[in-house]
């Protein structure tokens, strides 16, 4: 066979495996020469981009919504996780609130455990400060003190504490607020030691505390937990 | 691409720009909505994982975005034809030598492929058609034109070959 027979053949060929019309043994020799034959794969290119032309007369159609919806999912997994629904929900109203300096002091006296001085402590507050709890660590006990400074659980509801460790992808739940306006919460060990940088957030939950293991309602306040 | 940067803002940008042609396309080869809509997630998984490739493939955007969207739709109509679930490219467009095409030459490039077209037969360009666009074997084109199987081959092997020439002219 002459060179020009040959790339003829080589021309036909790429036209027929740009087709689909090549099988079995000859499509698998033909793949195997395209990964070593830049000249190959440069017939199969200009096949495609003359063919391309065939879809010229094809309408657009919109796909549905939800094919997009389950590719983010499907590409960007984090994205589908609780922490991700958390800080949507924080974007779209509460804004982390300032540091109150001071906070740990301002009810010393009331604290069971006078021993020990907290090591971190946040102020876990709404913007407009309709809910402010004041929060203490003290790390001998692996205790949270919690003092609701302002604000209260709205009816038939719950105020739920929730810990978003640094570098964490979800919210743990830290335990349902009681309707004492002190409370003290024993964490685990591994709580206790995710505690340092983290967020702590109060959502609006249905009685009994959220029932999915992630926020499900409103996030009423939030504040950085920071070294007392 | 910006996607071939993994910016996921750029991906999301390029999914509402030209979804809606490669749905088209999905949906023109398989005649089946929701078969079109698995295509048409297969194909920007595709993307998101082979844009770096695609730098490195020659083609233009749209002619590299079409041809995968179609491969794939392919694929997923022989995979239904055949009961086999092998639906992996058979077609990958990665290439080592960029040769970037403007979409401008891509346009003039389209013009003259139906102008090529013309100089076939008309049954000899629908057997193109056929195969491009609803994924016809050489078993399917020898039963609709009624003809032995190798002769069906000679055949449009011929057509390509008046469309080469026509095409390089």
């Amino acid at each position: 066979m002459s060179q020009k027979e040959d790339h003829n053949d080589d021309a036909a060929l790429a036209g027929e495996y740009v087709l689909h019309l090549l099988d079995g043994e000859e499509l698998a020799v033909f793949e195997a020469r395209l990964t070593m034959e830049p000249a190959l794969r440069a017939l199969v290119r200009d096949w495609d981009a003359s063919l391309v032309a065939l879809t010229d007369g094809i309408a657009p159609i919109t796909p549905p919504a939800m094919v997009k919806d389950k590719l983010q999912a499907v590409l960007f997994p984090d994205a589908a996780k609780p922490k991700r629904s958390l800080w949507t929900w924080l974007a779209g109203g509460v804004a982390v609130a300032a540091i109150v300096v001071g906070a740990a002091f301002l009810t010393p006296s009331l604290i069971q455990d006078p021993v020990f001085e907290p090591s971190l402590t946040a102020s876990v507050a709404a913007q407009d400060g309709t809910l402010v709890v004041a929060a203490r660590f003290i790390a001998q006990t692996n205790a949270l003190e919690l003092t609701r400074e302002a604000g209260a659980a709205r009816p038939g509801r719950v105020l739920e504490l929730w810990l978003i460790a640094e570098g964490s992808d979800a919210p743990v739940s830290l335990g349902v607020l009681p309707a004492d306006t002190e409370t003290r919460i024993e964490l685990t060990q591994d709580i206790a030691q995710r505690l340092a940088n983290g967020l702590l957030a109060i959502s609006d939950e249905p009685l009994g505390g959220s029932p999915t293991g992630a926020p499900t309602g409103e996030v009423l306040a939030v504040g950085p937990v920071t070294n007392a | 691409m910006r996607v071939s940067l993994g910016d996921r803002e750029a991906f999301s940008l390029l999914y509402d720009a030209t979804s809606s042609k490669l749905f088209g396309v999905c949906l023109r080869v398989l005649n089946n909505r929701a078969e079109a809509e698995d295509a048409l997630q297969d194909v920007f998984v595709k993307v998101w994982n082979k844009a770096d490739r695609y730098k490195a493939g020659g083609y233009s955007p749209m002619t590299w975005l079409i041809t995968l969207a179609r491969n794939t739709a392919i694929d997923r109509l022989r995979a239904r034809k055949t009961g086999n679930v092998d639906i992996d490219d058979v077609h990958d467009l990665s290439d080592g030598s960029p040769t970037p095409e403007a979409e401008a030459i891509a346009s003039s490039e389209r013009k003259r492929l139906n102008d090529c077209f013309e100089e076939l037969e008309s049954d000899k360009s629908e057997a193109v058609r056929r195969a491009y666009l609803d994924g016809d074997s050489y078993k399917d084109l020898a039963a609709r034109y009624d003809v032995p199987l190798n002769t069906m081959r000679t055949w449009l092997r011929r057509s390509l070959m008046t469309l080469k020439d026509c095409l390089s002219r």
